[in-house]
C-alpha cells in the first residue's frame, strides 16, 4: 500500500492549467533576468529560507577549524611537556654536579670526579664503569662516594677508565662503625629474592653493644682500603643474632647505586679519614627514611 | 480528524522533513553528490498530494531555493523542479499507484526527468557531457533516490500497519 493519499484534493482544472501556465512561464523567464536581478532573489532566499542551513555549515567549519587549533595546541603542550621532563633531568643532574663540587671542594683535589655507566648487560648486575682511570691516578680499591655517602669500590683500573662494584655486590666488604665509633663491624650485602629486596648489613657486632635505629654508621679506617668517615647507612633493626656473642644489623644504605650518575673516585694519594668531608651535611642528618639519593 | 486527514498531515511532515533534511545534508553538512536529492523525493510525493497548480507553485519555490545556490545556472533548477513537479501531478490521473512498484519507479522516473532537465536548461558552457551527467551520475542518482522511496515506504507501511 502507497504511503501517500489516494485522493487528492483537486481545484478547477482551468484556474490549475493557467497557474501552472503562469508558473512555468515565470520559471523560464527566471534564466534570462539580469544577473543583479538573480543575485537578489539569491540574497534573499540566502538570508531568509536559507539562513539556519548556511549557518550551520558556518559553525561546522567553525568546528573543524577549532579542532584543528586544538591538535596543533595539543602538539604543542606535548613538546613543553618533554622539554619540561628533560628540563627535570637536567635539573637534577646539576644539583647533584652543584653537591659533587661542593663535597669535591671540602675534600681538596683527594678525589676525582667521574662518570657511571653501566654496563646493562647479563650478568653485570652491581658493577660499573667509571670514566677516570690510571692515569688520572686511580687505584684498584679505591672508593667511589656520591655526595651523600660511599657508592662502591673500584675493582680493575685501565689507562683511561675503570670497573668498579657497588654495594649490592656481594663481594663489598668495607670495614665500619658507628658515627660515635663506639662499636664495630664489617658491611655486607645480602641478596634478596629480587634485586629490590637486596640488604645492606654490619656483622660481627658484638651481642651486648647497644645499636639504635637511626644511628649513623660510617667506614672506620680499618683495613687501609677506605678512608674513615664515609657514610654508608642508617641502623634499621637486627638482622640476626649468634648465640650471645655477635649480632648483624640490616642498614638503610645512603646511596642509591641505581641513581649515581656522577660520582667521585678516591686518588692514591688522599689520606686516610674523610669525616670531615661528610661530617657537617650528611652524617648530622642521616635519618631513618630521609632522602638517601 | 479522519483517517485520510491524518495520512495527509502525516505525509505532508514527512514532506517538509524532507525538504529540510536536503538542505541540512546538501549546504549545512556540505555532503554534495554523496547526499541523496530528497527536495525531488519531497516533491514527487508532494505533487500525488495537491492540485496541478499548487504543485507546480511549490515546483518553483523549491527550484528557486536550490538556484539561490547556483551562480552560474540560476534558473535551471527552477524550470526543473515546476516541470517534475507539474508531470508528478498528472500522474496521479494517469496512474493509481497503488502498487508497490509504483513508488519507486515513480520517484526513479522523476529524479531522472529532473536532472534531464536541468542538464537542457542549465547552459552549455556550465553542464558536463550528456553521458557522464545524465546518463551516469543521473541514473545512480535516481537509483539512490528510488531506493530511499523504496525504504521508507517499506518503513511507513509496516508502521501504518502496526
Amino acid at each position: 500500500m502507497p504511503f501517500y493519499g489516494s485522493e487528492p484534493e483537486s481545484g478547477s482544472p482551468g484556474r490549475d492549467l493557467t497557474l501552472t501556465a503562469f508558473v512555468l512561464l515565470f520559471a523560464f523567464g527566471t534564466v534570462y533576468l539580469p544577473s543583479t536581478t538573480q543575485e537578489r532573489i539569491s540574497s534573499a532566499l540566502q538570508v531568509s529560507a536559507l539562513r539556519p542551513f548556511i549557518a550551520m555549515q558556518g559553525l561546522l567549519t567553525d568546528v573543524g577549524a577549532r579542532r584543528v587549533r586544538v591538535e596543533a595546541l595539543q602538539v604543542t603542550v606535548d613538546s613543553l611537556s618533554a622539554a619540561m621532563s628533560t628540563h627535570q633531568a637536567v635539573a637534577d643532574e646539576n644539583e647533584t654536579l652543584r653537591d659533587l663540587l661542593e663535597l669535591q671542594e671540602r675534600a681538596g683535589a683527594t678525589y676525582r670526579p667521574a662518570t657511571i655507566h653501566r654496563p646493562g648487560t647479563p650478568g653485570s648486575e652491581s658493577t660499573f664503569l667509571v670514566d677516570v682511570g690510571t692515569r688520572d691516578g686511580i687505584r684498584a680499591g679505591a672508593p667511589v662516594v656520591s655526595p651523600t655517602g660511599l657508592v662502591g669500590v673500584i675493582r680493575e683500573t685501565r689507562t683511561a677508565n675503570s670497573s668498579g662494584i657497588d654495594w649490592t655486590h656481594p663481594d663489598f666488604r668495607p670495614s665500619a662503625m658507628l658515627a660515635d665509633g663506639s662499636a664495630y663491624g664489617l658491611i655486607e650485602s645480602r641478596r634478596g629474592s629480587f634485586r629490590e629486596e637486596d640488604r645492606l648489613v654490619i656483622n660481627g657486632i658484638p651481642f651486648h653493644e647497644p645499636f639504635d635505629s637511626g644511628q649513623a654508621v660510617l667506614t672506620s679506617g680499618l683495613g687501609g682500603i677506605f678512608p674513615r668517615g664515609i657514610p654508608i647507612g642508617t641502623v634499621l633493626g637486627v638482622a640476626e643474632a649468634e648465640g650471645t656473642w655477635r649480632k648483624a644489623y640490616y642498614l638503610e644504605p645512603i646511596a642509591e647505586p641505581a641513581a649515581a650518575t656522577h660520582v667521585l673516585v678516591l686518588v692514591s694519594d688522599s689520606g686516610d679519614d674523610a669525616s670531615q668531608v661528610w661530617a657537617q651535611d650528611t652524617v648530622g642528618v642521616i635519618a631513618p627514611g630521609g632522602d638517601n639519593r | 480528524m479522519n483517517e485520510v486527514d491524518v495520512r495527509t498531515v502525516s505525509l505532508w511532515i514527512l514532506v517538509g522533513l524532507l525538504f529540510v533534511l536536503h538542505f541540512v545534508l546538501h549546504i549545512g553538512l556540505s555532503y554534495g553528490r554523496g547526499a541523496p536529492d530528497l527536495l525531488t523525493l519531497g516533491l514527487l510525493i508532494a505533487a500525488r498530494e495537491t492540485s496541478l497548480g499548487r504543485a507546480s507553485v511549490l515546483g518553483l519555490t523549491t527550484g528557486l531555493l536550490e538556484d539561490a545556490m547556483s551562480v552560474l545556472a540560476f534558473g535551471a533548477n527552477s524550470i526543473a523542479m515546476t516541470i517534475v513537479a507539474a508531470g508528478g501531478a498528472i500522474t496521479r490521473d494517469l496512474f493509481v499507484g497503488d502498487s508497490r512498484h509504483f513508488l519507486p519507479a515513480y520517484v526513479f522516473m522523476g529524479k531522472w526527468t529532473r536532472d534531464l532537465v536541468h542538464w537542457i536548461t542549465m547552459g552549455r558552457e556550465v553542464r558536463q557531457p550528456f553521458v557522464e551527467q545524465v546518463v551516469l551520475q543521473g541514473a545512480v542518482g535516481s537509483l539512490y533516490v528510488a531506493g530511499i522511496a523504496l525504504g521508507m515506504s517499506w518503513l511507513l507501511g509496516a508502521w501504518g500497519d502496526v
